[in-house]
């Protein structure tokens, strides 16, 4: 991925911000420039909650390039408590002890891939909320 | 809109080579194969061309070659020949076919080739991973780390409680891609293979397993579209294109609502079904889009060939074999004959076309009269389906 290419996703990734139709309220993550669902093109930020629960997850044990080293890992399903929906890796749980319906929230993870230069990429992840 | 035909369309020849690990032969070099055979088989010349469209997925990230139909249309030695290439995935090959039809039933080209093409072997298997998921949106998918096993894993859970069946069941999809391909000649994998070796093989990405997955694969698949009136005249055996209809949906499969929609696949069967003016029930065989086993499975259902969450139940009781009520993959489906996937859609085309001139050999569906073809690219976020017709 190119430097900039990263950057310009920077909130996506790092705040979980998406966008709002302002005509019909739709909303979307990540952020659209057309509402699929009534064709406007005016869009506002919206931010996305940070907790929900995991709907459903697989297990990956066999990566892209570059995302080897992290298998097996957990891809899933989050509904968020404001009902939007997010693919996600789920992170700081062991693999066996991941349960469909458990409630998570957003953390920032480090990607296993670099930036030109070394330069580290970061990416939300959901994780077990801790009671 | 529906594309109305002002000339009815026929597919007189096709070419093809197996599906296989072709070491020896270049993207150019299948290409040609597959077309000089085909344009060879109805008396055709390549001075007869009057368009072609190459239908590929992953050239430009495999072999760093893009702008791909000019360079086979070099190679052909056709300069002066309109060609283009579509990119669409896996529904590539079924979306060339619909612009030749296209072109060919508005008078605007005579003899068009339309030629999928795909070398996939001699890649690193993690790179054949990364061009697959190209083809969603990448400034989302790529940070997620999810690979198209992952979706189609949470496709396949989902399906599996929502119609309380098992993995045992939805993997009788490859057993029977594995049966049909097992007499076919063009097959990369033409071989039975049973539930076991299958509940054996790893998991990419749980549940799903590598023996209910395609293989990345080469070939190169062609036919030639032209007016019926001019197919007649070849004297060649040819079939008619009775309808052809693309449909497409979000990308990002969580953004569906339920993932189990396919709701593109849905619109293009029933808009192509009204096309050709059949129903389901007048379907005599299909080649559907089973890029995983559970995917043809659902491919069945939305297809209107049973209800929802029968699809297990069209495999359990035979309905999808060769003698049965909607025979399914003839030849094997991407899962046993093979998926170059650029070329799947036009292998399909070739499929349809042995099916319904009778060349089938041992893999015939008995007086078959209609045949479907589906194409998909990122689980039906593009849906094509094209249905063909015996002609008399």
């Amino acid at each position: 991925m190119a430097t900039s290419a990263y950057w310009r996703t920077r909130f996506q990734r790092y705040r979980l911000i998406g966008n709002r139709c302002k005509e019909c309220g739709k909303v979307f993550f990540p952020p659209r420039f057309v509402c699929p669902a009534c064709g406007s093109v005016k869009l506002e930020e919206y931010k996305l909650p940070e907790r929900g629960k995991l709907v459903e997850y697989t297990v990956v044990y066999t990566a892209p390039k570059g995302y080897e080293v992290m298998t097996p890992y957990v891809i899933g399903i989050v509904e968020l408590e404001d009902g939007v929906r997010v693919l996600a890796q789920i992170t700081d749980v062991d693999v066996e002890d991941v349960k469909e319906g458990m409630e998570v929230e957003a953390s920032i993870r480090r990607l296993p891939e670099q930036l030109e230069g070394g330069m580290i990429c970061y990416t939300y992840k959901f994780r077990p909320v801790i009671k | 809109m529906t594309c109305i035909a002002m000339r009815e369309v026929a597919v007189v020849a096709v070419g093809y080579t197996r599906v296989s690990e072709h070491w020896d032969k270049s993207i150019k070099g299948l290409f040609i194969e597959a077309s000089l055979k085909a344009l060879s088989s109805a008396g055709l010349s390549l001075k007869d061309v009057d368009g072609i469209y190459v239908a590929n997925a992953f050239a430009g990230y495999l072999q760093r070659q893009t702008n791909l139909a000019s360079i086979i249309a070099e190679a052909l030695g056709l300069t002066d020949t309109f060609a283009v290439s579509i990119d669409a995935g896996g529904a590539s090959g079924g979306l060339a076919v619909h612009e030749a039809y296209r072109d060919v039933a508005h008078g605007i080209r005579d003899v068009v080739l339309v030629c999928g093409v795909e070398k996939m072997s001699e890649a690193t298997s993690s790179d054949v991973l990364t061009a697959q998921a190209s083809v969603e949106d990448q400034e989302y998918f790529r940070y997620t780390g999810a690979t198209l096993h992952s979706l189609a894993a949470l496709i396949y859970k989902t399906y599996m409680k929502r119609y309380g069946v098992k993995q045992e069941d939805v993997a009788l999809m490859s057993i029977l891609d594995h049966e049909h391909a097992s007499t076919c000649q063009h097959a990369q994998y033409p071989f039975k293979i049973t539930l076991d070796s299958i509940m054996k093989s790893p998991v990419l990405s749980d549940p799903v397993r590598v023996l209910e997955v395609v293989s990345p694969s080469d070939g190169a698949a062609a036919v030639v579209l032209c007016p019926h009136e001019k197919a007649k005249e070849l004297g060649a055996p040819h079939v008619k294109i009775a309808a052809s209809q693309l449909v497409r949906d979000s990308f990002n499969i969580v953004e569906r609502g339920d993932v189990l929609a396919m709701e593109a696949l849905v619109k293009a069967a029933s808009r192509a079904y009204k096309e050709a003016g059949v129903t389901p029930s007048d379907i005599d065989f299909a080649e559907v889009y089973d890029d995983y086993s559970v995917m043809g499975v659902i491919a069945m259902e939305k297809l209107g060939f049973c209800r929802e969450g029968e699809g297990v139940k069209v495999l359990k009781e035979g309905e999808a074999k060769l003698d049965g009520r909607i025979p399914i993959n003839t030849f094997g489906g991407l899962k046993a004959r093979g998926a170059p996937i650029g070329a799947v859609g036009v292998y399909q085309a070739v499929e349809a076309y042995l099916q319904l001139t009778g060349e089938a050999g041992a893999n015939q569906v008995k007086d078959a009269e209609v045949g479907l073809t589906h194409g998909s690219c990122c689980f039906n976020s593009i849906a094509v389906v094209n249905i063909f017709r015996r002609c008399c």
